[in-house]
């Protein structure tokens, strides 16, 4: 039996497709049987990120409708062998989901796969409530400003009233990822740091990934990162992935390198 | 802020800023979120008040003192 995974953060445009795409690559990278949904229901994002856009056929409105059979649906990584997708329905209507079907769903998911990664929607309306429903654990990403920071709490403090674990008495287990964080910024005082984020959250951190361009490029031609070799935000996902498993690994040092400018300026301070 | 920052005129470091503007507001809004009933609560109260005055507005906020959970109704009936 498999455990669900739901990758959430209230505020859009922080990483959450990024962050699935590359933990459910990392998780598979490690041998797990991995499924990743897109929730995104009208907003398909997930695909491209993967790079797997040119292969879908059905999408997951059609397996909870009964048009198609889930095994159609799924689509097989090339390169992470046990990585499946799931991709988001286009439909307009962004209320199709219902918690019996998702139920259903997820359920069946869970008997075929160690685990079912869920990329939540922006926001927190009915997708968001879909996507946390059947959660065992949530990995909230935030970035350092007060905007994500502050939906980022609102969020955690929803999670519970919308889970089907805390209504039997469970706790669904939370994390807090840090994106796209700026050693020089936060040296220089000029952004929010790890220790900031984590006083105001409240809870435990699984990952900090510093802001690299290489994301960018990465998708531009839909081959997650984590697959890079030399990069630091690819290490930072695949220790967040063995994390997951529960593995206990050191937290990288992303503290900013000092060119000459700023060892000019260390003089004088 | 260092002396060569100051030299060429930068401004202050703004993230502590951020952090206890963050601060301030993220404690106003959990006091305000922390009860999942409360719109539910509040609008079955304005329901139930209404049958017997007219009521304008009914302000539910809640407080934690030490160990002590207080649930304040306070119901506006107008002038």
């Amino acid at each position: 039996m498999g455990i669900v995974i739901t990758v959430t953060s209230g505020k859009g445009g922080v990483g959450k497709s990024t962050t699935t795409a590359n933990l459910a690559v990392g998780l598979a990278n490690l041998g797990k049987k991995v499924v990743a949904i897109d929730f995104d229901i009208g907003l398909r994002n997930l695909d491209m990120i993967l790079g797997l856009e040119n292969r879908i056929v059905y999408d997951v409105v059609d397996v909870m409708e009964g048009r198609c059979n889930l095994a159609q649906a799924l689509i097989n990584d090339k390169k992470s062998k046990t990585l499946y997708f799931l991709p988001a329905s286009q439909t307009k209507d962004k209320d199709i989901l219902n918690k019996d079907k998702v139920k259903a769903l997820i359920e069946n998911l869970k008997e075929s796969f160690d685990i079912v990664m869920i990329d939540s929607p922006a926001g927190i309306e009915s997708g968001f409530e879909h996507s946390i429903f059947l959660a065992d654990r949530a990995l909230i990403v935030s970035t350092p400003d007060v905007s994500s920071v502050r939906d980022a709490d609102r969020v955690i403090g929803i999670i519970d009233a919308k889970s089907e674990r805390a209504k039997n008495g469970l706790e669904v287990e939370k994390h807090i990822i840090i994106n796209r964080i700026k050693p020089e910024m936060v040296e220089a005082g000029n952004m929010l740091s790890v220790e900031d984020v984590l006083s105001i959250l409240a809870l435990p951190l699984i990952g900090i990934v510093p802001d690299d361009e290489d994301i960018i490029t990465s998708t531009n031609t839909g081959s997650p990162i984590v697959n890079k070799d030399k990069s630091l935000s690819a290490e930072a996902y695949r220790n967040i992935a063995r994390r997951i498993l529960g593995e206990e690994v050191e937290f990288l040092d992303i503290r900013a390198k000092k060119g000459l400018m700023a060892t000019l300026k260390g003089i004088f301070k | 802020m260092s002396f060569f920052d100051s030299f060429f005129g930068r401004n202050k470091p703004t993230a502590d800023v951020a952090k206890n503007r963050l601060k301030i507001m993220l404690a106003h809004e959990r006091a305000s979120c922390k009860l999942p009933y409360m719109d539910d609560l509040r609008n079955d109260l304005i329901a139930v008040i209404r049958k017997y005055t007219k009521v304008e507005d009914v302000k539910i906020t809640s407080q934690t003192n030490q160990n002590l959970e207080l649930l304040e109704v306070e119901v506006i009936l107008g002038k």
